[in-house]
């Protein structure tokens, strides 16, 4: 978390109520405030040239190399049956690390760090379609909601929606 | 003591440069002269455009060899040690083809390091089903 702090400058007010606060990255994707568990976001970067990759399922727009490590960019938007983001030279990504798997996620823009009192945390609607399959939580601040995102999640869904490997056509 | 260099084949497919281990390769030849069942016009990197030049792998069938054909052959490359990159792990986990194993460096480009055999083998398989 302390990078995350160091490279991105907090948005989020502080809640006022007091009590036990968690710390979460803050983006917005698909026109909605959606965060990570701060400590998962190691940078934010903008999106340089992309390396498309034959037999890639829509949401695996590209690779690129950061800092001599080739990552993968993730679009969440065809994920859930959105349309792809545009990716322009401005466009950011929050690289996010879990366990195995190191993404980056493509973002319409970067909030920040915000603080979200635990007791604000609820769990997720009960629906299984779009966002809401990913989520872990929701919770609130000043701003409004925020949804927490769980990576292992989405890159569980992605697996499932890849196209078998060796099944591609030309 | 320094591991000797690894080299790769380079060659173009579609408009797009891809690499691929010499140790697959068996001989490069032209198109026409092989048999039309040796040929492996199309495969999930692409199509060639009017190739003429043909990668001749072994590929394990009953032939024992197969011919990629591409559009130009652009030559060889040395790469260092850890010149070439691992694939990162979800995009390994999502791809529609096992074909892609790794990336490197090639004249400042992203270049993606093809293994020949498994690319013919899947669009066989692909093809049989």
């Amino acid at each position: 978390m302390a990078e995350a702090r160091n490279r991105a400058a907090p948005a989020g007010e502080p809640p006022a109520s007091g009590g036990p606060e968690a710390w979460y990255f803050c983006l917005r994707l698909l026109g909605g405030r959606y965060a990570f568990e701060a400590s998962l976001v190691t940078e934010v970067i903008r999106l340089g040239p992309l390396t498309r990759l034959p037999a890639a399922p829509a949401f695996l727009p590209g690779v690129f190399t950061h800092r001599g490590e080739v990552l993968a960019v993730l679009d969440v938007g065809p994920l859930v049956g959105r349309g792809a983001t545009p990716i322009r030279p401005s466009t950011r990504a929050a690289l996010v690390h879990c366990g195995e798997w190191k993404v980056a996620v493509v973002t319409d823009g970067v909030e920040g760090l915000v603080a979200l009192p635990a007791r604000s945390i609820e769990a997720p609607p009960a629906e299984s379609a779009g966002m809401a399959e990913f989520l872990s939580g929701v919770g609130r601040d000043r701003q409004g909601t925020v949804a927490i995102l769980d990576l292992p999640r989405m890159v569980e869904a992605a697996r499932s929606r890849a196209v078998p490997a060796g099944s591609a056509g030309p | 003591m320094t591991a000797p260099d690894t080299e790769v084949l380079l060659f173009e497919l579609g408009a797009r440069i891809f690499a691929a281990g010499v140790a697959d390769v068996l001989r490069i030849g032209t198109a026409a002269d092989l048999g039309p069942e040796e040929l492996v016009l199309a495969t999930s990197l692409g199509a060639a455009g009017g190739g003429e030049r043909a990668i001749v792998v072994r590929d394990g069938s009953p032939a024992g060899e197969a011919a990629l054909v591409v559009d130009r052959v652009l030559g060889f490359h040395a790469v260092g040690e850890g010149g070439v990159q691992p694939l990162p792990a979800l995009a390994a986990a999502v791809l529609g083809t096992r074909a892609i194993t790794g990336l490197l460096q090639v004249d400042d480009a992203t270049t993606l390091l093809i293994d020949l055999p498994t690319l013919i083998r899947e669009r066989r398989a692909a093809a049989a089903s």
